[in-house]
């Protein structure tokens, strides 16, 4: 009982502070206005999405409609990919603004269309996004500083410190309830917008779990730290401003300072192969091939695809069938190159969760960004289905056109569909 | 004067003594330093490398065999973009842009390879780069050193000692006023070196100079922030609340909202499904590989008519080339008409986010700091005007060589006899050199014009207040 009633006299006692409501007040405001902005950038992502796939449809209708053969219609026809915002994603953008989450391909040479984005406004992911994922990681710290690090020393400025601790049963308690009560104010106006966010775009109860979890897991950490640095033997020296000044410091270091450092330490560690050789090496392979003689083409080509080592013949110094395989040759000979690209970011990426462990901000951020599926590896998850896809669309190719079957757009109907499963 | 140069004096003796101003003010010095010395390697690095692919990229070019020319339309050539010298302090919208793109026939293609999509995720919020040291963290070491100036003096009693001693508060306070300047100028130190490095590697002079006025600018603004701030507060723990709440508001708050308002205010419908209706139009304008097609009739009636033949093998140029030039040429109208339209849609998100400098110094600075070293999304779209600019004249060159020296009968038989079909490697000299400069110093200064006056009003507002808290004290 006397922790209720410890409680409920805190409770009392704060809610008269007019600084901290409007503390409260203005975490709760800036929260609404990051969930109400990720509600509406996700909801803008998903009407993109519906009105591409509408649009892509009737294009690649009226183009095909227009092909007399399969190469042709392979040649001039795209075909949408993309990848929605899970229904959480609202809560942290993550990477999305950097990653494509859309793109159109053809069955040409993969490696020269992947790394075309149709990226967001660079100024503005320059200034970067307020979403809720930056409200937890980077400023509820600073909330948390703002709140509680006067605890004692407020009381001991006012002159009611030695007032507080004789009538106070346990010392410790009274401080612990305290700043209980402060951080479950603080959990209840971060929260509360995210929740009903996760309620209007009905995300599935687990992520919205493991999400609230990480944010109250993110505010212990900082309550911990804050009340052991104002219970230790130097924060009782010195005054509230000079405790806050040191807690600053440790906030600057883990949110900035270790992020930087890691960063240039991770350059350092990964060779990362320069984008521009894998278009380059492509190009000049599938340039290359129209001055070679076709066994050239061929004997790469059969290499992966012997089950049409039969089909080679060529009536004409220009057929379909050669110049896709001249494609897929030259997807071939940059493949390596693509591999350690793709290699080169994952391991980025995993360095950097691990130095995160030692940066709470960081960490945060990439738990709830995994969590919502917005970060690096759900882009290249969307990389590999896209890949993934375009060879679907090879597979339905190929036989068509090396067994030089008759043109018909029945047949084109069952061209592969792209699935974001 | 005496009495101000002494308060100034005295202030400094005070942070010397206290160690904790000190400490602040070595490592935000040597942050500084650190930041502006790896940006220059790094800056000097990348210039360098995308000079040489450039030049790699052009004689790959020029070596190519005898091709046919339409194959070299398709083989394409690539541009990177150089960096401007002041991006080593403000590298702006430069690593969030690609940095190459590669150009061909009847298509525009969107930069590639952006440096943050190589990156390793942990710069999103903060950056090792003097600008984001100076824009967000020196504001907060400059209140972290003064937020106390005169609350301490007010905790301590010995400011109205010395009020009643007769010191002017005026000089008291401009005493305190440039101690806190002086502090906050030291760290702003090697940005200075900085853009007197940029002036010898090839800046105007005009340009450097006005880039560390702004920043000067803006440490004056903060100062000011801090000491009104402490002249209004009668107590050190409330002054400092103020301050770091102002400091969240103004550097980390305010910017951001102002970028996801924009977004959300303009949405931009994004390049992919503009291109819908890029495919629409350019449907309606034929198939320039196809030179049968109905769209080319009039064409081919009017050269008729200029030549005085009546048939396609007849004419003295090659047909075949002639629609390739002017189907590419209506195609290029159209591609630039939507390029400028998304382009606009950027720009107009762009200004809503920079309106927010009414609201804070900080987006002021940053966009003045941006627009003046040529890193913001001006000079990007300018790159990619350049580079259509190129795109499109070596194009039309190839074409033109196909019209002029590759013949009709050839280039109709070209899959029987591919050999006959091609021309002299030495045509591929019509593609010239790319090479990337930032816009000229008087076009930046006078798109800069705005943020410099959103500046100066801020500096007007805090003397303003400035004057409202010494009214108060007295």
């Amino acid at each position: 009982m006397t922790v209720f009633s410890n409680i409920s006299r805190e409770v009392r006692f704060l809610a008269k502070q007019r600084y901290i409501l409007a503390l409260l007040g203005i975490v709760f405001s800036l929260s609404v206005f990051a969930v109400w902005s990720g509600i509406s950038e996700t909801r803008f992502q998903l009407n993109t999405i519906d009105r591409l796939q509408e649009k892509d449809d009737i294009d690649r209708k009226s183009v095909l409609a227009k092909q007399k053969d399969y190469g042709s219609a392979a040649y001039y026809s795209f075909h949408l990919t993309y990848s929605a915002p899970s229904a959480i994603a609202f809560a942290a953008m993550g990477q999305r603004d950097i990653y494509p989450w859309k793109h159109r391909i053809r069955m040409l040479a993969i490696e020269g269309q992947i790394y075309e984005t149709d990226a967001d406004n660079p100024e503005l992911s320059f200034l970067g996004r307020f979403d809720f994922a930056f409200l937890v990681s980077v400023l509820l710290p600073l909330f948390v500083i703002l709140l509680l690090h006067d605890l004692r020393s407020a009381e001991r400025e006012a002159g009611r410190y030695d007032l507080l601790i004789t009538t106070a049963r346990k010392r410790q308690r009274l401080w612990l309830s305290r700043a209980i009560v402060l951080s479950s104010a603080l959990a209840i106006v971060l929260l509360a917008p995210f929740v009903i966010g996760a309620i209007v775009t009905q995300a599935p109860l687990a992520s919205v779990g493991l999400i609230t979890l990480v944010v109250i897991a993110h505010l212990l950490f900082w309550m911990l730290l804050t009340l052991g640095f104002t219970a230790s033997s130097v924060a009782a020296k010195q005054n509230s401003a000079q405790i806050a000044s040191v807690l600053l410091s440790i906030w600057l270091v883990v949110t900035v300072l270790i992020p930087v450092g890691s960063d240039l330490a991770i350059d350092e560690m990964v060779e990362s192969p320069n984008g521009g050789e894998i278009v380059l090496t492509q190009r000049e392979a599938v340039n290359g091939a129209w001055d070679l003689p076709f066994n050239a083409t061929w004997n790469e080509f059969l290499a992966t695809h012997p089950q049409w080592k039969d089909m080679t013949q060529m009536g004409d110094s220009f057929e379909w069938k050669w110049y896709f395989a001249f494609q897929q040759v030259g997807d071939q000979k940059a493949e390596d190159l693509s591999k350690s690209y793709r290699t080169a970011t994952l391991a980025k990426n995993t360095l950097a969760g691990r130095f995160s462990l030692m940066s709470p901000p960081m960490l945060t951020q990439r738990l709830m960004s995994s969590i919502a599926e917005t970060d690096t590896n759900a882009a290249i998850l969307y990389e590999l289905k896209i890949r993934e896809y375009h060879k679907e669309l090879r597979d339905f190719y190929y036989p068509l056109m090396f067994n030089e079957k008759e043109f018909t757009l029945e047949t084109l109907s069952g061209l592969p569909k792209f699935s974001n499963k | 004067m005496s009495a101000i140069s002494q308060v100034t004096r005295d202030e400094w003796r005070f942070w010397h003594r206290t160690k904790l101003a000190a400490t602040i003010l070595v490592i935000g010095t040597l942050l500084t330093i650190v930041s502006a010395v790896v940006n220059t390697i790094e800056m000097e690095h990348t210039s360098h490398e995308r000079e040489h692919l450039q030049q790699t990229s052009e004689t790959q070019f020029l070596e190519q065999p005898d091709r046919h020319p339409h194959r070299m339309v398709h083989y394409g050539h690539y541009v990177f973009r150089t960096p401007s010298p002041l991006s080593m302090i403000e590298p702006g919208v430069d690593s969030f842009t690609g940095t190459s793109i590669f150009l061909e026939g009847h298509r525009q293609n969107s930069a590639m390879f952006s440096d943050q999509r190589q990156a390793s995720g942990m710069t999103r919020f903060s950056s090792l780069t003097p600008s984001f040291l100076l824009q967000v963290l020196v504001p907060l070491f400059v209140i972290l050193i003064g937020y106390a100036s005169v609350t301490r003096e007010k905790e301590a009693g010995t400011l109205h000692i010395m009020i009643t001693q007769g010191v002017n508060l005026w000089h008291l306070l401009l005493g305190k006023y440039l101690a806190l300047l002086s502090s906050g100028l030291l760290m702003l130190m090697p940005l200075v070196i900085a853009a007197i490095w940029a002036t010898f590697t090839g800046e105007s002079l005009l340009i450097t100079s006005s880039f560390v006025t702004g920043y000067i600018l803006y440490i004056l603004v903060w100062s000011g922030i801090v000491l009104t701030v402490s002249a209004l507060s009668n107590k050190n723990s409330v002054s400092f609340t103020a301050l770091i709440g102002l400091w969240i508001l103004f550097c980390i708050l305010i910017p951001r909202i102002g970028s996801s308002s924009a977004a959300a205010i303009a949405p931009s419908l994004g390049k992919l499904e503009a291109d819908f209706s890029v495919l629409e139009e350019l449907r309606k304008l034929g198939d320039g590989h196809n030179a049968a097609d109905p769209a080319f009739e009039q064409l081919k009636k009017n050269l008729f008519t200029k030549y005085n033949v009546d048939k396609v093998e007849d004419l003295p140029i090659n047909f075949r080339g002639t629609v390739a030039q002017y189907s590419e040429e209506k195609l290029t109208k159209v591609l630039n008409k939507f390029a400028e339209q998304r382009m606009q849609e950027e720009l107009s998100q762009a200004q809503i986010a920079r309106q927010f400098g009414w609201l804070t110094p900080t987006t002021a600075i940053r966009s003045f700091s941006m627009i003046i070293a040529g890193t913001s999304l001006e000079t990007h779209h300018r790159f990619l005007r350049e580079a259509e600019i190129l795109r499109f004249d070596f194009v039309q060159s190839l074409n033109k060589v196909h019209q002029d020296t590759l013949s009709y009968q050839a280039d109709i038989n070209r899959h029987k006899d591919d050999k006959a079909a091609r021309v002299n490697a030495e045509n591929w000299q019509v593609l010239s050199s790319f090479s990337f400069k930032p816009d000229a110093a008087t076009t930046r200064l006078s798109r800069s014009v705005p943020f410099g006056f959103q500046l100066i009003l801020w500096a007007a507002l805090v003397g303003f207040t400035l004057r409202f808290a010494v009214r108060r004290i007295s």
